[in-house]
């Protein structure tokens, strides 16, 4: 109609601004995704040939109620159960679709689930009937009788197929030696279904396998007769909802009392008969049949047209065997077809217990190493101990060698004596017989006097072996004052020489010690020694030497060796009995750690005092025998 | 036995050596007295008789050393011959120097201990006549004035009769006088003679 010119958005009209906003604020809200119906709460209602109470039942609407339940809309479930094998008359049925009527008619449901087993009225006639409008997706235990025809045409689902002929085979696949395949069956409806089955299966082998249908006897019956079955035989649990005898049962039930009171393997055909002792086998898979059909439901639920999807089979399921039975019949794992399931594996007790066990020879392990390491130590502290005896005999014998400087004196003086005697002798006695007539009978003195000076100078050189030779501690009863006496008789030369007078002060009436007498001469030589030498600087007219042996309080006798000289400087005190200290210019410094040692190897004790006027001090104590005590 | 006939004393503790040394002693014709201890030795009546000791350096109580200054400072000190049971040298180098004759080692051997025997005798001997001589001499001595001893001690500083007169305050003759009296009675001719035994007795010539 004109030219339009034109204008900035500013100089629309307020209306247009208000228009602009609003579907601006409309392109913000999140749109409702394609396809999907409006947000209001769809209800299901799920109907069921059987009765609540049967596994397999529990295990479809299950799956097939948490596909939808996945898929996020708003839904109400309801559920019914026609129960057809416990009331199988005719009027019970109608009772059923009247109470549905009755109780859906007002509102029907947006869609029907059926689960059937033999009543396809369910969903077929039932539905059609009720609520011609709803939609239904069933579940068919098998593909039998189900004729599109039969179903509204608002319904779609899947019928599972139960090849007994795969299952058949499968089981003489595991036991090929069977020969014989016994089949137990029930009364019911489905139950004849299970065995009509299983006679199309049975035909198919019966040359090779012989079978024998069970359908007559009860239960009690087939219970004892499955007892004593011949080798080579197993059992083929069909189903049983009610027996011969009209007893209805729980088929999960019911193959599990076969299962037990059987001495062959017994196979099932459904997945729920599974776990009450049978081996297992070829079955039905029931949960995955469920999600299924609740894909199925999903999508019909989501506008598809149920008479735009076809009809499937479902025959998917891999086997499935009860790990413990498995065990039972000694049917290893090995032999079972490639993707079989094993449920009801037992933990092994490793599995189980793993970590307790591994605790456990852990701490035994541990336990075992320390009694281990404990045991080695004390082998070990045994053979220290043994060298260090070792060690302080070779140490003790070392010091004594050493004490041989000491000794050269007395041995020298001491053999030569006789030995001087003896040449004296023999060359008086030369002269004797040279004389006209011959001094015999000097001659005779000499050779007497010649005979004890021999023996005096074995003597000696026996002795003096005695106190070099290396020498095992050998403890026995020792009168002291013989001992001291010995020791300051070896000495008198070398006292004589220094000038020092010694002095033994005696106790009569000293029990006898308990002690090695060499080792004891030992530690009085190395003191008395000391004695002297400590005495060399002093004037001669000081120098006294007091030896005294004496009673201790505690049952020991107490020794002590006592000098003038000049006493021992405060800080040498506490390392006198140190190996390598000494006083001395050419000194070893082992010979008052060589007497400490022997004397603490006789539990006694050594140590020193410096005297109150002057000199010092030694003393050392020897165990008295308890005894000797008296 | 007569009263010059050499004693050899034996002193050692040890009653087998002891008994051997005075055995071959006794069969080399000795003389011999034995004792146990230089106590029981110092304890003995005095011998006369010339002689000699046969001493062991290391006994208890009191040693061969002392024994030997105790037996030096006696009238007439016998020679010491040492056997000891060990070859110490300080000791024996100490007993020597404190004038034994000989220093012997147990065992000993005949003939060194014979000589060393022999030795000591001989030595004894001359000391003995020495020091009778010297007693003979004192007792010359001793029969010179006063006066005379005074003279004497002058003559044998070599001093002349007129100096000696003055020393004195007399005159020459009486020294000539005093000279002649002395060698009279100490029976000497010579003024050398009179200075050896001025020398031996010990007398300071007055110079």
């Amino acid at each position: 109609m004109g030219s339009v010119a034109p204008i900035s958005i500013l100089e629309f009209p307020r209306l247009i601004r208000l228009a602009v906003l609003l579907l601006s604020i409309l392109f913000a809200l999140p749109l409702p995704v394609a396809g999907s119906e409006t947000q209001r709460t769809k209800r299901i209602l799920m109907l069921f040939s059987e009765n609540k109470f049967l596994p397999g039942n529990a295990l479809v609407e299950e799956a097939a109620r948490r596909v939808l339940e996945k898929s996020g809309h708003p839904l109400e479930f309801y559920a019914e159960y026609l129960d057809a094998s416990r009331f199988p008359s005719q009027n019970h049925y109608r009772l059923f679709r009247e109470y549905l009527r009755a109780k859906y008619g007002p509102r029907p449901p947006d869609l029907i689930l059926a689960f059937l087993t033999t009543q396809f009225e369910l969903a077929g006639q039932l539905p059609a009937e009720l609520f011609p409008e709803t939609p239904v997706v069933f579940g068919a235990l098998t593909e039998d009788k189900i004729r599109r025809d039969r179903l509204g045409a608002n319904a779609t689902g899947l019928a599972v197929r139960m090849d007994v002929k795969g299952a058949i085979a499968s089981i003489l696949q595991l036991q090929p030696e069977i020969q014989r395949i016994v089949v137990v069956g029930g009364t019911a409806p489905l139950d004849k279904l299970f065995l009509r089955k299983t006679e199309e299966a049975a035909r198919s082998l019966a040359g090779r396998i012989q079978f024998d249908f069970w359908v007559t006897r009860p239960m009690s019956e087939i219970r004892s007769q499955v007892a004593s079955l011949l080798p080579r035989t197993v059992i083929l649990f069909a189903n049983m909802f009610r027996d011969a005898a009209g007893d209805t049962f729980v088929p999960e039930a019911a193959a599990s009392l076969v299962a037990a009171a059987a001495n062959v393997p017994m196979y099932v055909l459904i997945e729920t008969n599974v776990g009450g002792g049978a081996v297992g086998g070829k079955v039905v898979h029931f949960e995955a049949a469920g999600r299924r059909v609740g894909e199925l439901a999903q999508k019909v639920l989501e506008g598809t047209s149920p008479t735009s999807l076809p009809i499937e089979v479902y025959s998917e399921g891999a086997p499935i065997f009860d790990w413990r039975a498995l065990r039972r019949w000694g049917i290893s794992e090995s032999r079972l077809p490639p993707g079989s399931i094993v449920r009801f594996r037992q933990p092994s007790l490793w599995e189980l217990y793993g970590w307790y066990i591994i605790g456990a020879l852990f701490v035994f392990v541990l336990q075992a190493a320390m009694i281990a390491a404990l045991l080695l130590q004390r082998a070990r502290r045994r053979q220290a101990e043994a060298e260090l005896q070792r060690n302080r005999e070779e140490l003790a014998h070392v010091a004594r060698i050493s004490t041989v400087g000491e000794l050269t004196t007395a041995v020298a003086h001491e053999l030569n004596q006789p030995l001087g005697a003896i040449l004296s002798n023999a060359d008086a006695a030369e002269m004797f017989l040279k004389m006209e007539p011959p001094a015999l009978d000097e001659v005779r003195d000499i050779l007497a006097d010649i005979r004890k000076d021999d023996q005096r100078a074995s003597e000696v050189i026996r002795r003096m072996r005695d106190l070099l030779r290396k020498h095992e501690l050998a403890p026995q009863a020792v009168e002291i004052n013989a001992a001291v006496e010995e020791v300051l008789q070896l000495l008198s030369i070398n006292a004589s020489a220094r000038k020092v007078t010694v002095k033994f002060e005696q106790t009569a009436g000293l029990p006898r010690v308990w002690c090695d007498p060499v080792h004891l001469q030992q530690v009085l030589l190395n003191l008395v020694v000391n004695g002297l030498e400590a005495m060399a600087e002093i004037p001669e007219d000081q120098r006294r030497l007091m030896v005294g042996a004496g009673h201790d309080g505690d049952g020991m006798v107490k020794v002590y060796v006592s000098d003038r000289g000049p006493g021992i400087p405060g800080d040498k005190l506490p390392k006198l009995f140190e190996p390598f200290f000494t006083t001395k210019k050419d000194g070893m410094g082992m010979g008052l750690s060589i007497a400490r040692t022997i004397v603490e190897a006789h539990h006694g004790q050594i140590w020193a005092e410096n005297n109150g006027d002057r000199g010092a001090t030694f003393y050392f104590t020897v165990p008295v025998p308890k005894d000797a005590l008296a | 036995m007569t009263p010059d006939q050499p004693v050899i004393h034996v002193v050692d503790d040890d009653p087998s050596f002891r008994t051997a040394i005075t055995r071959l002693l006794r069969a080399a014709k000795y003389e011999v007295r034995s004792y146990a201890s230089a106590a029981e030795f110092l304890a003995s009546p005095p011998c006369a008789a010339p002689g000699c000791i046969v001493l062991d350096l290391k006994m208890p109580g009191a040693s061969g050393l002392e024994l030997q200054q105790s037996i030096a400072s006696t009238d007439e000190p016998l020679p010491i011959i040492f056997l000891t049971g060990n070859g110490d040298f300080p000791a024996s180098v100490r007993a020597m120097k404190a004038g034994a004759v000989d220093f012997l080692t147990k065992p000993v051997e005949r003939q060194m201990l014979l000589r060393a025997i022999q030795n000591a005798l001989n030595r004894n001997a001359v000391e003995r006549s020495s020091r009778a001589n010297l007693r003979e001499l004192k007792d010359l001595y001793e029969t010179l004035t006063a006066r005379e001893r005074e003279v004497l001690a002058h003559v044998v500083g070599g001093k002349l009769n007129k100096q000696i007169a003055f020393d004195l305050g007399t005159t020459e003759r009486t020294i000539k006088a005093h000279r002649g009296s002395i060698m009279g009675k100490l029976g000497i001719q010579s003024v050398a003679e009179l200075a050896r035994m001025a020398q031996d007795l010990g007398i300071r010539p007055i110079r």
